[in-house]
């Protein structure tokens, strides 16, 4: 059984299709870059991935370990184990970043008949985690996402795949508006994840931060579906010749 | 003091010159608080609350003259209002305020409290039930005080309380109105003298009905008064906030904010004025109110007003009517929290800026527990 497997999906927002006929399948232990130009679909995917109210699969089946995805509401999915970092993380004022992450680190124990750790306990390793991703953690008590830099949101997103430990991390162009020392924090970040008991879906524009991670395959997606598929070596070829060849 | 329900209001208002005129009321007469109740102005500020049904409920409750202060501090006094050499000024505008003088005629009597030097410790308001004695807090030049109110109580409830910071005074005010079987009905009138400060915590749940008057009047040069309130009214409760901010004295600054929450068929209303007079140069006025509305029947009221009499002024004011933001409840669902939890834990971050003060871990609490329990009886919601 694989972590997940996607085949010939369909979806469309607003009534527009975007995927078309997209398969895919990631292992255990496997990190798979999903790379293509604006508009091709790579954070549609994302967002039907963690199941966004607007985005409708019309075709096609999502086996995530094994079970139907589309049966299961987002938070249901999060428990599960499946974790999407956003492109744009929201701001909720008002909401802490601690409380915010104790909740969500609280409802995955209890989906999974897991002990909810005690309050030190988890503070003691957010603030472990953050101070590793050059967070202050004085961070942790300002309201989530609030305020932060464009860098900030970005690690705090990792800091919650950290703290949540999912099965599969989607990362939604996590590279994006990062500088080069923001980009190696990151990617040391989505390194320290990376395990033989969970997979890694990172969605780029850029091959930068495959110079960091190493992917175990690289996708190229147009036209709502995957036109090429390789190693490293084709993440480098598309930055040295854009995607335009692909076409031809 | 129980007496005999009475037949009607008017009969019950027309009672009220049954015992000799009140020295501090002379406005007082029946036929003055009649007109008052009548009046276009009860009219047009009770809008979204039954001002007949309170009136009735506050002519069938019981008095009470006991002292509502828990404890007498070194430097401060309670002298009856009946005991004092020279009748307590108790300025307020009956047309406004038209229960304030059946409260005062109700109650034939009150406190002054007199601080006349810092306490040690907060001035701590015991909740009593019916209608208290009014009180008269007059906060000497220089003095600090910390007063605090709440957790309230069940039950019909009316407080009239006049507040006088004087030169240099600060006072910090804390409220927690928190009884959801009650029908209350407060006004609190403060006035402020020269570089005298005001901070006022005012927290709320809805009740069967309730509805609170604030009325701030910066009367001396430099005075400061910060305003800042949270409500929630939940299921078929009713809260009605009402806040009057008088800029009387120059460069005067005033500040009000506040949020409510209204869910289920809850409904929230709020009056925010700003007055500045043709003399308040210099005043500095600002006022906000954000709203959150959750469920389809929940309903939300809200009207800023200016009156401004001068150029030389600095005012803003603004109202909003909102929902959950879509993306916000997503990217909680997102991390593993249910569409319940995530409700409360977006509503309860809306309310968190406009909470403060002693009462702020209770308030949170039972602002949580409401939010949890409105998020947990809403019909199906985003869909999957």
């Amino acid at each position: 059984m694989s972590l997940l497997e996607i085949d010939d999906l369909h979806a469309e927002a607003d009534g527009k299709a975007i995927l078309q006929g997209l398969s895919l399948t990631l292992e255990d232990g496997q990190v798979h870059a999903l790379m293509g130009p604006n508009g091709s679909g790579k954070s549609t995917l994302a967002n039907v991935l963690a199941g966004r109210p607007g985005y409708q699969v019309t075709r096609g089946d999502i086996a995530f370990k094994g079970e139907d995805l589309g049966a299961l509401a987002p938070e249901e999915r999060a428990r599960a184990g499946l974790f999407m970092a956003f492109q744009y993380p929201v701001e909720i004022p008002g909401v802490s970043n601690m409380e915010f992450l104790k909740a969500a680190v609280d409802s995955r124990a209890a989906a999974q008949g897991g002990e909810q750790p005690s309050a030190v306990a988890f503070m003691q390793r957010a603030r472990r985690l953050a101070a590793s991703l050059d967070l202050d953690p004085e961070f942790l008590k300002r309201g989530v996402n609030e305020g932060f830099s464009g860098g900030e949101k970005k690690r705090n997103e990792i800091l919650q795949m950290l703290m949540l430990e999912p099965r599969l991390a989607v990362l939604d162009e996590t590279d994006s508006g990062l500088d080069i020392d923001a980009l190696r924090t990151v990617a040391e970040g989505i390194n320290r994840f990376r395990r033989e008991d969970n997979g890694m879906l990172l969605i780029t524009h850029y091959q930068r931060l495959l110079n960091h991670v190493q992917p175990d395959r690289v996708h190229v997606l147009a036209e709502g579906r995957i036109v090429e598929s390789g190693d490293g070596d084709l993440a480098r070829a598309l930055e040295e010749r854009g995607y335009a060849w692909l076409r031809d | 003091m129980p007496r005999a329900a009475a037949r009607s209001a008017a009969d019950g208002v027309a009672a009220l010159d049954a015992a000799a005129p009140l020295p501090w009321l002379p406005a007082a007469a029946p036929a003055s608080i009649q007109a008052a109740l009548d009046g276009q102005l009860a009219r047009e500020t009770w809008k979204h609350s039954p001002l007949g049904k309170m009136l009735q409920a506050l002519l069938d409750a019981p008095v009470s003259l006991k002292l509502p202060l828990q404890a007498v501090q070194e430097g401060i006094s309670a002298t009856p209002f009946s005991s004092l050499d020279a009748p307590p000024a108790l300025a307020f505008d009956l047309q406004r305020y038209p229960l304030a003088g059946v409260v005062l005629a109700l109650s034939r009597d009150g406190w002054l409290i007199d601080v006349r030097q810092s306490p040690a410790r907060p001035l701590a308001l015991a909740p009593i039930p019916g209608i208290q004695a009014p009180l008269l807090i007059r906060v000497r030049p220089g003095c600090r005080v910390e007063v605090e109110e709440g957790p309230g109580h069940g039950g019909v409830q009316a407080q009239l309380r006049f507040l006088r910071v004087e030169q240099g005074a600060i006072v910090h005010w804390s409220r927690a109105e928190l009884a959801e079987n009650a029908e209350q009905w407060s006004l609190l009138h403060a006035s402020l003298g020269a570089r005298a400060r005001l901070q006022l915590h005012q927290h709320a749940l809805g009740a069967s009905f309730r509805r609170l008057d604030s009325h701030l009047a910066l009367e001396g040069q430099g005075s400061s008064c910060d305003w800042v309130g949270a409500g929630v009214a939940d299921q078929r409760r009713h809260l009605d906030q009402q806040h009057v901010a008088e800029h009387l004295g120059q460069d005067a600054r005033s500040r009000a904010k506040l949020h409510n929450l209204a869910a289920d068929r809850g409904r929230c209303s709020f009056n925010g004025r700003i007055h500045i007079h043709p003399g308040a140069t210099g005043a500095d006025a600002d006022l906000s109110n954000r709203n959150l509305a959750l469920g389809t029947q929940a309903e939300i009221n809200t009207k800023p007003e200016l009156e401004i009499y001068n150029d030389d002024v600095r005012c803003a004011h603004g109202a909003t009517v909102g929902r959950l933001q879509e993306d916000a409840l997503f990217y909680l669902r997102s991390r593993g929290l249910g569409e319940a939890a995530a409700h409360s834990l977006l509503g309860a971050g809306f309310l968190a800026e406009c909470i403060g003060g002693p009462f702020a871990v209770q308030v949170s609490e039972c602002f949580l527990a409401r939010l949890a329990r409105a998020a947990t009886s809403k019909p199906a919601g985003a869909p999957r």
